[in-house]
């Protein structure tokens, strides 16, 4: 038995512009205060920001053949990740013993008490190649993707996955949740999480409680970057549908991936590479055989528009998509209307 | 009654939603092959024995995102031609209860259809582990059991969680065993 999936009536989406993204892990901890500080959650980010090249959180969720859905539609196998090389545990610090030191002749600085080996941010900044002719890295925020077709619905024997047919929002129903996991295991995105302590699964819910208040999520309104959009896909007022659809330049993560992701990038235009004399190349840094690996082929279409309306806008020219992404008046990069809220039975 | 049974693997293909019945097509072999088991009457309640082989036992999955633990449960039908593989279906319940090493206590669990189990606490139930030697043994003290007294039938499901078995990949018994 296959689950059937029902089209939502609308899909509420997020764009993120990835040349605007600081890494300051402000929209982490927004979501997290707000979402993720039960005991069982340290580990859990609903919402992160990977240094990439990098390996991402959990490790290695960049790699190809991680579950999604091959081109019948069919899920994947996919794998649970471990909580020490997969996503790192919470490192216990020696705060008593550094506090208590500050009269003493000798400081004892904060460290880690145990040898930590992976963590959330732990090759934050490291990136690829040789400084400082080509070197490079940028910062990917990511959360869950309310996919159109998603695993982790398909994956759940008991059918405490749904997708909000008012607005594609995925939620777990925890009441129902068993803590099997296969949810964890069929999301190629390693964006549901298994709370160990209440031994249920628990995920990103795009903030639903402000959005059916029309308020963006907690991540969007924190972010100082003013990087992200929010609104629905089919508003041809709103900034997704000018970004995604008319623009074409916002494009999704790992589409190959088959579960159709409803946030969507901004791809990162990078500074050139520098030559012997440290004279500009006109070659991008970050390789687009990288970034296709992440965001595939529509990538080049969509840097291509990107620097064709910059040199536009750099020429005092108009340019409609510069203005949406240079995001004068921040309101308008939120586009929501408040909803009647949802009464589960 | 005491007996051994041959299990069997519960199918893959006939879980709900996609993902099982693909991703673990290949579970074709039960991963607990044989178990024992003793239903015998005890006052007004039921002493339920049921024992497996386990050579490397899963006890505590706390602070783990990917570990299982063993577990076992035990099933009666609360309607004569309830299906057991399929933990009943809708008019035709089956109840019974669920052991896992980390609790105090079983839970009661009842079900009309794969995907509804509910689980609660089970009143009056006790249900004590113990793993040796390769092998756990489960006993179950039980108050009276109104579905086991009438249908004198009960069905068996093992997990083994060192192979990552949790909701319907387990090893089952090859239908209803008879008490008499």
């Amino acid at each position: 038995m296959k689950y059937d999936i029902p089209k939502s009536d609308r899909q509420v989406s997020m764009v993120l512009d990835l040349n605007k993204c600081l890494g300051c892990q402000t929209c982490s901890v927004a979501c997290k205060k707000m979402w993720n500080t039960d005991a069982g959650t340290d580990y859990a980010y609903w919402n992160n920001v990977e240094t990439m090249p990098g390996k991402g959180f959990p490790a290695d969720i960049h790699d190809p053949d991680t579950a999604g859905r091959n081109l019948a539609g069919e899920t994947k196998r996919g794998k649970l990740p471990s909580i020490d090389t997969g996503y790192g545990r919470a490192w216990k610090f020696n705060h008593q013993e550094a506090l208590a030191s500050t009269a003493q002749p000798v400081k004892v600085w904060i460290k880690p008490k145990e040898e930590v080996k992976w963590g959330p941010n732990f090759d934050e900044d490291e990136g690829k190649g040789n400084y400082p002719k080509d070197n490079h890295y940028f910062y990917l925020p990511r959360l869950c993707n309310h996919c159109t077709h998603p695993a982790c619905l398909d994956a759940c024997p008991r059918a405490a996955i749904h997708k909000r047919k008012e607005d594609g929002i995925v939620l777990v129903n925890q009441d129902k949740c068993h803590g099997y996991r296969f949810c964890v295991e069929a999301c190629p995105y390693k964006k549901v999480y298994y709370d160990h302590v209440r031994q249920v699964s628990s995920k990103c819910i795009f903030c639903l409680p402000r959005v059916e208040e029309g308020v963006a999520p907690a991540c969007a309104r924190q972010c100082p970057g003013r990087l992200r959009f929010v609104g629905y896909r089919d508003d041809q007022d709103g900034p997704i549908w000018k970004l995604v659809e008319k623009w074409k330049v916002a494009i999704p993560l790992h589409p190959e991936y088959g579960l159709g992701p409803n946030v969507f990038y901004v791809p990162p235009m990078s500074p050139p590479q520098l030559d012997d004399q440290g004279r500009p190349t006109g070659q991008p840094r970050i390789p687009l055989a990288y970034l296709e690996s992440l965001f595939g082929a529509a990538v080049k279409p969509a840097l291509d528009v990107l620097l064709a309306e910059r040199e536009k806008k750099k020429r005092g020219e108009p340019s409609e998509l510069m203005d949406l992404l240079i995001a004068y008046d921040w309101n308008d990069n939120f586009k929501l209307a408040p909803r009647h809220r949802e009464v589960l039975a | 009654m005491k007996q051994t049974v041959s299990l069997i693997p519960a199918p893959t293909v006939i879980q709900p939603g996609g993902y099982v019945p693909a991703a673990y097509a290949d579970r074709g072999t039960p991963r607990t092959a044989q178990a024992e088991v003793a239903v015998e009457a005890a006052g007004k309640g039921w002493k339920i024995t049921l024992s497996w082989a386990c050579p490397k036992p899963v006890d505590d999955i706390a602070n783990e995102t990917d570990k299982f633990i063993d577990a076992c449960a035990i099933l009666a039908p609360t309607a004569a031609d309830a299906p057991w593989m399929t933990m009943g279906a809708p008019g035709q319940a089956v109840e019974g209860y669920l052991w896992r090493p980390d609790r105090q206590e079983p839970w009661q669990i009842h079900a009309e259809g794969l995907g509804s189990v509910r689980r609660g606490a089970a009143a009056g139930a006790k249900a004590q582990g113990a793993w040796s030697q390769g092998r756990w043994e489960i006993v179950f003290e039980l108050p009276e059991w109104a579905a086991l007294e009438r249908h004198r039938q009960v069905a068996l499901a093992v997990w083994r969680g060192s192979d990552q078995e949790r909701a319907g990949l387990k090893s089952v018994s090859p239908g209803w065993l008879s008490l008499d």
